[in-house]
């Protein structure tokens, strides 16, 4: 007779007790941290972790030049989790992707259309965000630097070689034998780590054969019905670029498939090998070796027509402000001044990022210079691996292609992941 | 009062254990064998501290055992600056202390009022409640608990350390009602002949005698909640009082490595539970087979 009524008293007391204690701990918390400040606290989530401390610095910065917004420097809370909880950072400045775009699709991110910076982004650059899933009528992203990867080479062994960087399909074949046959190691794979495929062989094949952006919406419109006979698939239209990426793997390292991306750094920061399929990110480990190198960017060539080089991008940083905030007029405050030429130029030259803003200045590392023309003539894609769920193990199927695995059926298997996620969807 | 016999027999007495003649010569075979598991354990170790000392360069240059040359101190001042460590490191040690002390205390509280009321269904109800718990691991319900966490002010620190308490609740619960079997009820009876009430019977006769057990789920409790990353990850929301695991996801990411600062930080992290270990490590020992026997 005792038990309903006393657990559920005992329940709800000490619910009120477990609220209470946990409430005035963090009140404690917060009290300690801020002492005596009344301004609102701007939470910035910012997780680069190579420009954390420069962010982390630029927040000081504000926080000091004016009185009304405290800024904190935020990369270890959970997105996803602090959507759940409601109570999402500030100001977002993240990679966007398939994942962030859920947000944006589900209109958790604020318009920002009414800034006057939003007018100041390049129109192109703008629209890469709508590549992914949008929110009708909203500008809710904002791009803040994007990244453009090609294939990454060794300017001394190819003059040693005397060799020109290539611009169709058979030269950069034509390429590939020479090296192999001066011994030296053409491209270095590390297959070891799947997602260095994905992004790499996988995504500059395709994206210089097939545009992307139509064969995705191709796919999303077709759907369950996505197979051998479809109009597009990933095994038909894909089939030709994926039977190069195999064509490929004939020139890399043979130890390739145990070596993973850290080994193939500090392989590049060591001179073994002439190419290296990586994004500008691969510069900054690279360089952390401290070795003397001249390395430079060109475009996969995979036609026969040099008008066909494209680069890959991505929106390496970009910015939002999430519906649920009450933070929203400090975090457009901060957004405002992270946009400012002398905040973002800086930004892009330091981390060999493009500028997103119509006048941004031309980048001036040599090693990307190269790739300045293709971004600024709009001649990008966005990787192809970049818009497959990750419910789609994609990367780990391209790992077993380049292991041996037939192409045809195992981008079959794809397509069955495909449809039947279309299906459930 | 009505705290009836445990219906559990007393320990069954132990096995006359079988002697090896020459027990005292050397197994050498087993020796080598054990030789060589010490290594998995040791060449990691090197590692860490061996990287911890090298600079940037060094640490990338493929050379995982070359001793650090020139030896930097980098590192560490990177690290800590850059986790801001005393804060991490302070609300860690906050979690886990009331963890550890929360779990020992809540859970022989349970295993003891469950197993002294075993007659009566409601009691052997809520244990067999209790040990179900053990089938629902942190991840499939994190969700809920996220978004109960938010809704109840827990959000912070306190709160992990609560979700560790009621999370191990199942599992300590039963290593102290096995082991608390042992305890034999005559003691018991003969501290309430001298007018002890239930309180302090607990207090002055079944806790102290619960030590060794008690130490087995403290050290657990201790190693899990100073080394988990996904429950203060998810449930803490003011970045500013996260823990030291989460804090140095940022050395690691599939982008980038700092191998030499992310091994000067772990190697700063893992201290307290080293030292734990060494001093507690006799503990450690008996307590892995504690509650083996029942």
């Amino acid at each position: 007779m005792l038990p309903p009524l006393t657990s559920a008293g005992t329940r709800l007391s000490r619910r009120t007790f477990l609220a209470a204690a946990g409430s005035s701990l963090a009140a404690a918390g917060l009290a300690a941290c801020s002492p005596a400040e009344a301004r609102p606290t701007i939470n910035f989530h910012q997780s680069k972790p190579e420009a954390v401390p420069y962010f982390r610095d630029l927040a000081a910065k504000f926080t000091g030049s004016q009185d009304r917004f405290r800024v904190l420097h935020d990369m270890a809370t959970n997105l996803s989790a602090s959507f759940v909880r409601s109570s999402p950072p500030d100001l977002g400045c993240l990679n966007y992707n398939l994942e962030m775009a859920r947000f944006m699709e589900r209109g958790a991110l604020s318009d920002l259309a009414d800034l006057p910076e939003a007018a100041s982004i390049r129109d192109d650059v703008l629209d890469l965000t709508n590549w992914y899933p949008t929110y009708a009528g909203r500008t809710s992203v904002i791009p803040y630097s994007v990244m453009a990867a090609s294939v990454i080479y060794n300017r001394r062994i190819f003059a040693d070689n005397g060799l020109e960087v290539p611009t169709t399909w058979d030269q950069f074949v034509d390429v590939c034998e020479r090296l192999k046959s001066a011994g030296i190691t053409p491209i270095y794979g590390t297959f070891r780590d799947p997602w260095t495929i994905a992004q790499g062989l996988f995504d500059y094949t395709v994206g210089g054969m097939v545009d992307v952006r139509a064969f995705y919406k191709s796919m999303h419109d077709v759907g369950e019905k996505v197979g051998p006979d479809s109009e597009v698939s990933f095994q038909e239209t894909l089939l030709e670029p994926v039977r190069r990426m195999v064509q490929l793997t004939g020139y890399v390292n043979p130890d390739a498939s145990s070596r993973g991306y850290g080994d193939g750094n500090t392989a590049m920061a060591q001179g073994q090998a002439a190419m290296y399929f990586q994004g500008p990110w691969a510069f900054g480990e690279i360089e952390k070796a401290g070795t003397d190198l001249d390395l430079g960017t060109f475009p996969l060539p995979m036609t026969g027509d040099p008008a066909d080089l494209k680069v890959r991008v991505n929106i390496d940083l970009s910015l939002w402000v999430p519906e649920a905030s009450n933070g929203q007029e400090g975090a457009r405050a901060f957004l405002h001044y992270l946009l400012k030429p002398d905040i973002q130029n800086p930004y892009n030259a330091k981390f060999l990022g493009f500028g997103t803003v119509k006048d941004a200045p031309a980048v001036t590392d040599p090693r990307i210079a190269d790739m300045q023309e293709y971004y600024d003539d709009g001649r990008f894609y966005m990787g192809a691996s970049q818009f497959i769920p990750n419910t789609i193990p994609a990367a780990n199927y391209l790992q077993s292609i380049v292991a041996g695995a037939d192409a045809k059926s195992t981008l079959a298997r794809m397509d069955a992941d495909w449809a039947r996620l279309a299906f459930r969807a | 009062m009505s705290s009836a016999p445990s219906t559990i027999p007393a320990v069954p007495a132990a096995k006359p254990r079988r002697i090896r003649s020459g027990q005292e010569r050397t197994n050498w075979p087993t020796t080598a064998i054990l030789l060589v598991c010490t290594l998995g354990v040791l060449v990691p170790l090197f590692v860490t501290v061996s990287m911890a000392f090298k600079t940037t360069g060094q640490a990338v240059d493929g050379n995982a055992f070359s001793l650090p040359s020139p030896l930097t101190f980098d590192s560490f001042a990177q690290a800590w600056t850059l986790t801001n460590f005393p804060r991490g490191f302070a609300i860690s040690v906050f979690v886990s202390v009331i963890a550890v002390t929360g779990e020992i205390v809540v859970s022989a509280l349970a295993a003891y009022a469950i197993l002294r009321n075993w007659d009566r269904r409601i009691f052997r109800w809520s244990f067999f409640y209790l040990l179900a718990a053990m089938f629902i691991p942190f991840p499939v319900v994190a969700l809920p608990q996220i978004q109960l966490t938010g809704m109840v002010g827990l959000d912070n620190p306190l709160g992990v350390a609560v979700l560790h308490i009621v999370f191990a609740l199942a599992f300590n619960t039963m290593l102290f009602t096995a082991f608390l079997r042992s305890i034999p009820l005559e003691l018991e009876e003969s501290m309430r002949m001298d007018g002890a009430g239930t309180w302090q019977v607990f207090w002055k006769l079944i806790f102290p005698l619960l030590g060794p057990m008690s130490a087995t789920v403290g050290i657990f409790a201790f190693i899990a909640s100073w080394n988990d990353f996904m429950m203060p990850s998810l449930i803490i929301s003011d970045p500013e009082m996260q823990t030291i695991p989460v804090l140095q996801k940022i050395f690691q990411t599939q982008f980038s490595n700092s191998y030499n600062v992310a091994f000067a930080s772990y190697l700063m992290a893992m201290a307290p539970a080293i030292v734990v270990y060494l001093f507690t490590q006799r503990w450690v020992m008996a307590g892995l087979t504690q509650g083996a026997v029942k």
